[in-house]
């Protein structure tokens, strides 16, 4: 136990932490949702702080346009297709080997995410999509417990802090998310690497101060950053909690997001000319058979993670990653119902 | 009446590229009316028949006005006025 100490020697000198506190960290629990740009650096940051058990959850795998700025990946997760959240977790361990992980190749949706956050005591946002992030405010609001979002886009992005009952809740402040299409995404607006470690690492420090027991030094503002025209804005957003008692989530208590329908749903991805077509809940495929069923359209390859194959349908070439799930990421079309169609066509359902 | 707005990246292609825009207007609304005026392309950004459009958060300041008087909101001189929406990527 001394050693323990020992390796957490200068965290806990940090006035606020102490030993009290790094004793809390070294006991909690958090779900990380997503370990892209703001994933991988808030899993770097939690793992070097001793979080006891930190469960990673990502739907996607590492490609070469996420080394710019996703931390924990290399050129050998690039070439090996790792999912990203077994390439992080394997990083994780080398930078800590006593904290408990759990990697989780998942879409994040209403019908997994209650079992994914159940036993944490904190979920925090490394997501690129308000549809989870609507969803995580649910779960977070339902079953009470603090998730901290974070965003980025281009040279900036922005914070804030959610304790249900004592702060707003994401649907107090942002009542909609911009449409497709209405603001920039990854792919038009670019990332500067930076920007995103910046946001990420102002919500590790709010992670840190929540998992210590430290809630009364939390930041209850709105905070956003542009890193490239050395800009800084802070709005004050209390006033917003439960918007006079008619927000939907907190005040409510209307989960629309995770109440929705289940089923076949598909999600246009941030910037990539990608659709992703999910199935429900407990859908397992086998992909030899799925594999045979493919050879004669195009060329499949497949590890236990996943399964690729490309195709030319009317003219265009897609690309399919599919996993075991049943989820499957096409490239070559933003268009859902094009999804929709070719996963029917190609894969069935 | 001087009034600064501050235009959200992702609509500055509707604002020949400026971050911060000079309107005037006693109100929010004459502010943005007004802002719109200089910059038509802003419109449909901005308003849905005549809304402000629900993902598109606007501060006085350092204040929300869906807390003070929505958009007629009283503005002093020399005050800023920020169109927030949320970011989504990471």
């Amino acid at each position: 136990m001394n050693d323990t100490f020992e390796r957490y020697s200068r965290q806990m000198r940090v006035p606020g932490i102490g030993k009290a506190g790094q004793e809390r960290i070294l006991n909690s629990r958090v779900t990380l949702c997503g370990v892209g740009a703001l994933g991988t650096v808030l899993a770097n940051a939690l793992v070097r702080a001793g979080v006891g058990f930190i469960r990673v959850i990502d739907r996607d795998f590492v490609e070469p346009s996420n080394l710019q700025r996703q931390v924990l990946f290399d050129e050998s997760d690039v070439t090996n297709n790792l999912p990203k959240s077994e390439a992080a977790v394997a990083k994780m361990r080398q930078i800590n080997s006593s904290v408990k992980l759990e990697a989780v190749v998942a879409d994040i949706n209403r019908t997994n995410i209650e079992d994914l956050c159940r036993d944490a005591d904190l979920i925090l946002d490394g997501t690129d999509n308000f549809e989870v992030r609507y969803t995580i405010n649910d779960v977070a609001v339902k079953l009470n417990k603090p998730w901290i979002y974070g965003g980025a886009v281009g040279t900036e992005g922005m914070t804030m802090t959610i304790i249900p009952g004592q702060t707003p809740c994401l649907r107090c402040v942002f009542e909609a998310s911009p449409g497709p299409g209405e603001v920039g995404t990854c792919e038009t607006a670019g990332v500067l690497g930076p920007a995103v470690g910046v946001i990420a690492n102002l919500q590790a420090a709010e992670a840190l101060k929540i998992l210590a027991g430290k809630t009364e030094a939390i930041n209850r503002e709105l905070f956003m950053l542009n890193l490239w025209e050395n800009t800084s804005k802070r709005v004050k957003i209390a006033p917003l909690a439960g918007r006079k008692g008619k927000c939907p989530c907190c005040a409510l208590k209307q989960f629309d997001w995770l109440e929705g329908e289940q089923g076949t749903q598909t999600t246009s991805l941030c910037g990539r000319n990608a659709v992703q077509v999910t199935q429900r809940a407990g859908t397992k495929l086998d992909f030899a058979q799925l594999a045979s069923q493919l050879k004669a359209s195009g060329p499949v390859t497949a590890n236990k993670f996943l399964l690729k194959f490309t195709i030319t349908d009317a003219g265009e070439g897609y690309e399919f990653t599919v996993f075991p799930d049943g989820r499957a990421i096409i490239k070559g079309t933003d268009d859902c119902d094009r999804a929709k169609t070719l996963y029917a066509k190609y894969i069935g359902y | 009446m001087a009034i600064k707005v501050q235009i959200p990246t992702p609509m500055r292609d509707q604002s020949d590229g400026q971050a911060e825009v000079v309107v005037t207007g006693t109100t929010v609304q004459a502010a943005l009316d007004d802002l719109v005026r200089q910059y038509p392309g802003l419109g449909t950004k901005l308003f849905d028949k005549g809304k402000i459009r629900p993902f598109v958060n606007v501060f006085v300041n350092e204040e929300d006005i869906r807390y003070l008087d929505e958009m007629d909101t009283k503005l002093d001189d020399g005050v800023t006025v920020a169109l927030i929406p949320a970011v989504a990527g990471g």
